[in-house]
């Protein structure tokens, strides 16, 4: 899952970034307001971590910019303030969740993986289709109840392709979940995972659709 | 009213005290014209019943006086009330030759007397005319009580004090009612301050408010308007507070828990390097907070210790020396050997410290940090000017400065935002005059303190 970051606190993003990594998201870290807003209104992010007290423009304000612009990417709001009044401003400006800080590492990676299965109407904390399990929290997958190894480049691949069950991701916004500042990925990388994927969990998993892209049928009901 | 006096007396109500000076007045003044009344109404009626006198005495002389008889006059029929007291004497050489039946024996007046008299006979007061008959040993006498006289006028004053004893009741109440009704905006401001939540600061309405009742409002608008304002002021403070407090906190706590979660060595000893250096940041906020409540506590008379400021100028900068070098800074001095301040030296240190600090903090690596210590031109007056290359600050961040916690933002660099709060506190406690400009020379900041 790629998660945009947007912390002045050197000490707070870097340590963020690194544990955030460590929970298998790949992280992208503006430290101001303005890079927040041109990042996050490319929609290439799966969810947001929004520090309110960022220089050139107040978190608050982005916020308010997105959700005018109506990009409905999941943010989480990460602040000192406290205050009902200042929770219950987060909010009603559009923010997803609300933590304040100190956060624990693992709580934020919770509620960031939470704010992502909801934004794609999951309720269920584990996605599954034809025969494979994947849980999100665990950070496995499983193939007819036997756990299968993936790579976290697959992994971030199926557990796109199981987020958006039913719906078919062309190649550059599969490439997006693979993405990462510094960290280029080559021209073919999508098919690699696929056919490792593939290989893994059995070629009847995921469909190509011709000229457009992948897809993982929703199992029949 | 001393205010002692006034704390000694229970305040009266501004009711009750109208209502009484009101009233007050309204009896003075009908007292005094209830004694006009009585001066003229006894001079007027006093004329009248004299003329009457007179007239009288004429009607009679015009009698055979010498031939009345007594029988004659008791026949003079009754015809007014007060006929009665009028009474009158003919005298011939002191032997009574005639009279009314109503008439004393004794005569009214002294013999000698002529004109007016006032006389008493037969036990009663009389008012008197006297006058010789047209026979010159004839005198006549006639008078009248005295009683008769005052009951005319005190008749004519019952008229008059009888409608006030029935207005009066009627003008206590017209005048309470009038002096409630005028009290009654004040009364309603107070409903309406006594009525409003306790944490409501909305200014009260001023429409419709009488001019009298008006400054009150408006003052108490401002001073809504001067606490909310500082309410304003110490929520930004908390807020900020919070901020500059939970980051580094976060920062720690956070750093701690990649390094616990951390595979490669190499990332855990990053962590744990990182976990370090927000301690470090922790402590040092810690300590400006401490500094600054130290100097929220002392008090200017306590500053009457001195030091050598060039000296501790030079050991400050050798402190921050290796933070410099880490960034290609400089720290450039020009000291006179020595120079002594009225200033105690752990608060110079402080004061030299978070302004190099700053200036190392908030400019760019390799740029450059001036001291420079001279005497001013005043004699006996002494100047610190700490100045920098770097961007140096807008006019509206000059002016926030000092709010504290306040951070210029987008600098990249850590800060609590109290350093220079520090530098004003001290500056204030010592009286000591401080300019913050542009250096002309480095174009950053430049920072001037000069000791009076």
């Amino acid at each position: 899952m790629r998660i945009l970051l947007a912390e002045d606190d050197e000490l707070l993003g870097s340590g963020i970034r690194a544990g955030l990594t460590q929970h298998g998201f790949l992280v992208d870290w503006v430290r101001d307001g303005v890079a927040a807003e041109r990042e996050l209104i490319t929609g290439a992010y799966q969810a947001c971590v929004l520090d309110l007290g960022l220089p050139r423009q107040d978190g608050m304000e982005v916020l308010l910019q997105l959700r005018t612009r109506q990009v409905d990417t999941p943010v989480l709001v990460l602040t000192a303030r406290d205050a009902v009044s200042a929770r219950i401003a987060g909010l009603d400006a559009g923010a997803d969740d609300y933590l304040v800080k100190p956060v624990d590492l693992h709580e934020l990676a919770a509620r960031l993986r939470a704010l992502v299965r909801r934004a794609h109407g999951q309720s269920v904390t584990r996605l599954c289709a034809a025969g494979v399990e994947l849980d999100p929290a665990a950070h496995r997958v499983w193939r007819d109840g036997a756990l299968v190894e993936l790579s976290q480049r697959e992994y971030d691949l199926l557990h796109a392709l199981l987020l958006n069950v039913g719906r078919v991701l062309n190649r550059e916004q599969l490439e997006q979940h693979l993405y990462q500042w510094g960290n280029e990925i080559n021209s073919n990388a999508v098919e690699v995972h696929i056919y490792h994927l593939r290989r893994k969990l059995g070629s009847g998993l995921i469909e190509t659709v011709r000229g457009v892209g992948y897809r993982i049928a929703r199992d029949a009901a | 009213m001393s205010t002692h006096e006034a704390a000694l007396t229970a305040p009266r109500s501004l009711q009750k005290r109208l209502l009484s000076t009101v009233l007050a007045l309204v009896a003075a003044a009908w007292g005094l014209a209830a004694a006009m009344t009585w001066y003229d109404a006894r001079h007027e009626v006093s004329e009248l019943l004299d003329a009457h006198l007179v007239q009288t005495a004429a009607l009679l002389l015009m009698q055979p006086v010498d031939e009345l008889e007594d029988k004659d006059l008791n026949l003079v029929p009754d015809l007014h009330k007060y006929q009665q007291r009028v009474v009158f004497q003919v005298w011939n050489k002191g032997k009574l030759l005639a009279h009314s039946a109503n008439a004393p024996r004794e005569p009214l007046a002294d013999l000698k007397t002529r004109g007016f008299a006032d006389n008493q006979a037969d036990g009663e007061a009389w008012h008197v005319f006297v006058t010789p008959g047209h026979r010159s040993e004839l005198l006549l006498q006639v008078g009248e009580l005295q009683s008769t006289r005052t009951d005319v006028v005190v008749v004519s004053l019952y008229s008059m004090i009888w409608p006030t004893v029935l207005v009066l009741p009627l003008l206590v109440l017209g005048v309470w009612w009038a002096v409630g009704d005028s009290m009654r905006p004040l009364r309603q401001l107070g409903e309406a301050v006594a009525g409003r939540q306790p944490q409501s600061l909305a200014p009260l309405a001023t429409a419709g408010v009488p001019p009298e009742v008006l400054p009150l409002v408006t003052a108490l608008n401002g001073l809504f308007d001067r606490t909310t304002e500082l309410l304003a002021a110490e929520q930004q403070f908390t807020a900020n507070a919070a901020h500059e407090l939970r980051t580094p906190i976060a920062g720690i706590r956070m750093q701690a828990q990649v390094a616990q979660g951390a595979t490669q060595e190499a990332d855990r000893a990053q962590a744990l390097v990182a976990t370090v250096q927000g301690c470090d940041r922790a402590t040092r906020l810690v300590e400006q907070l401490l500094q600054l409540a130290r100097l929220d506590a002392e008090s200017a008379s306590a500053a009457t210790a001195q030091c050598d400021l060039a000296e501790v100028a030079r050991s400050v900068a050798a402190d921050l020396e290796a933070s410099a070098q880490a960034r290609q800074q400089q720290i450039v001095l020009n000291l006179p050997t020595s120079i002594v301040v009225p200033l105690a030296e752990p608060l110079a240190r402080v004061l030299l410290r978070n302004l190099v600090d700053n200036a190392l903090r908030y400019t760019p690596d390799g740029a450059q940090v001036h001291v420079h210590l001279y005497p001013a031109a005043v004699p006996g007056a002494v100047q610190l000017c700490v100045e920098d290359s770097g961007p140096g600050l807008t006019a509206a961040d000059i002016s926030r400065l000092g709010e504290r916690f306040f951070r210029v933002l987008g600098t990249g660099r850590s800060g609590s935002g109290l350093g220079w709060s520090i530098v004003q506190r001290i500056v204030r406690l010592h009286g000591l005059h401080v300019a913050l400009d542009r250096s002309t020379q480095w174009g950053g900041l430049r920072v001037r303190i000069t000791w009076p």
